[in-house]
């Protein structure tokens, strides 16, 4: 019996899960919002002057324009190209209303980033119908609401359905039954799963497996050989198998850090600017940290230098949880005065890690205490008027721009993930 | 967002529907907005703001944004490129 078949005699139902993908979503809602770009070739761009493009409409896609190319590159596949600055409050608010939507037809529903997520419509039949009709559903919705459009994949797992919604874009639904799995599997490239990189494609390839069917049925011992205990998940993998369930919003694991980083607008070597930068990072950790009071007792520093390509991480541990912006900072410093600068700096990154989410106690020296007062009463008015309107005086002079905030992967509608965008 | 402009706006409130904007004026001339393209909600600190891209009748394309604190309408030129 294979692990993940029920025990003899027990007959289970398949689950039903469901995977959206919003269609190029940040430039489908900027052609949404000007009548003028719809139909044409597109780039939503950070705002920064050293930024990428973050997606191209499809328009613009049949030119070879890809999310991750540099702006000269984009426009030498495409001189048309009409760029478009992101604007990120846009996109979070209209995030945040789809998954209110999806929310209506299940509670189970597993928000992956700000344009993807899982919907388990298992136990949602009864009250809807069929998972098509839900689909139809949510896609009629959004399109109304929105202007927009989405791909959704229907299979009885997460990786079937992720891999479902990728068959059909734009605007797509496909579903793949239990009985059509083997089917299916057999003649799909390993490539197509979510899951198999560049680098395991290679190593599977020179294993002389390059569909799911033969992946799938690769003597798992080999696989275990060389791939130690994902071994066996891949052979699941390429028989279609996969009993990760959907995690709703509000069950996923805890943070396991609260981190900020930022592209600059130019490459910086002085010291008090990258001081200033630091700073400023360590506030927007701090004060997230402190919103939802956790504490952290590993500070990280991340830098990339003026190449783009040579950078370094480095962090220290602390010997008490700290999520106060200045203590942040300290030790972020004390890892920048460790290490000789190479290079100008392009990228700054502060984290907070091996957290612990209680709330803190008061401390029982009256220094400690007063910075704390200090520290939640600039936090309250930041709260109401916001970010920023109070911060420590040397993050003031001239307020350099601080480049392109980009959406983090792990961004979500509420809680700790959610960071606040421009 | 920068260069915005508070503008004379004329917009229709009605129970259980989401504001109208119908005209707003801009430079001494009255622009009539024949279409919302885009709604959207952010917040700075704890005030609430409603943008409106909207579509004017010579086919412009503007941003207003209401802030529902000091109940105000501002206009934004809406950039690409």
């Amino acid at each position: 019996m294979d692990a993940l078949s029920p025990p003899d005699g027990i007959i289970m139902n398949p689950r039903i899960v469901m995977h959206l993908d919003m269609n190029a979503f940040f430039a489908s809602v900027e052609q949404a919002a000007n009548p003028a770009l719809q139909g044409k070739p597109i780039a939503v761009t950070g705002s920064g002057h050293r930024t990428i493009i973050t997606t191209a409409s499809y328009e613009a896609r049949k030119f070879g324009v890809k999310t991750g190319m540099a702006i000269w590159e984009a426009k030498r596949h495409c001189p048309q190209l009409i760029l478009v600055v992101g604007d990120n409050r846009k996109y979070t608010y209209t995030s945040g209303r789809i998954m209110e939507m999806m929310q209506e037809y299940t509670p189970e529903v597993e928000i992956c980033s700000i344009d993807e997520a899982f919907l388990d419509v298992t136990h949602s039949l009864a009250m809807f119908g069929t998972p098509e009709r839900i689909a139809y559903l949510l896609k009629a919705r959004i399109r109304e609401s929105f202007g927009i459009t989405c791909s959704v994949g229907i299979a009885p797992n997460k990786l079937l359905a992720k891999l479902a919604s990728d068959m059909q874009k734009p605007d797509g639904l496909t579903v793949i039954k239990p009985e059509d799995v083997g089917r299916v599997m057999e003649r799909l490239a390993i490539q197509e799963l979510c899951g198999i990189g560049k680098k395991m494609q290679r190593h599977l390839n020179l294993m002389s497996i390059y569909t799911c069917g033969e992946l799938g049925r690769c003597d798992e011992a080999r696989l275990t050989r060389k791939f130690g205990i994902i071994g066996r998940r891949l052979k699941q993998m390429g028989q279609g198998l996969d009993d990760s369930p959907v995690i709703p919003v509000g069950q996923e694991d805890d943070v396991k850090s609260v981190g900020h980083s930022m592209t600059l607008e130019r490459d910086i070597d002085r010291r008090e600017d990258i001081l200033r930068f630091l700073l400023q990072l360590s506030e927007m950790v701090g004060r997230r940290a402190r919103r939802y009071g956790v504490a952290g007792r590993t500070v990280s520093l991340y830098v990339r230098y003026a190449d783009f390509f040579t950078s370094w991480g480095k962090q220290t541990s602390l010997g008490n949880y700290i999520n106060l912006s200045d203590e942040i900072f300290k030790a972020a410093l004390s890892i920048l005065d460790s290490v000789e600068l190479e290079q100008p700096i392009r990228l700054l990154g502060v984290s907070l890690s091996n957290l612990n989410h209680q709330a803190q106690q008061p401390s029982l020296f009256e220094e400690d205490r007063k910075k704390a007062d200090v520290t939640k009463a600039m936090d309250e008015v930041n709260e109401r008027f916001g970010s920023m309107s109070v911060t420590f005086g040397s993050l003031l002079p001239d307020r350099e721009k601080q480049g392109s905030f980009v959406i983090s992967p792990a961004w979500r509608p509420s809680g700790i993930r959610n960071v606040d965008v421009k | 967002m920068t260069g915005g402009q508070p503008v004379r706006i004329a917009v229709v409130f009605q129970p259980g529907v989401k504001a109208r904007p119908v005209w707003f004026e801009l430079n001494q001339r009255q622009h009539r907005i024949t279409r919302t393209t885009y709604f959207w909600k952010d917040r700075v600190g704890d005030t609430p703001l409603l943008h409106f891209a909207v579509v004017t009748e010579d086919n412009a394309l503007y941003e207003l944004v209401y802030n529902s604190d000091d109940q105000t309408w501002t206009l934004y030129p809406h950039p690409t490129e």
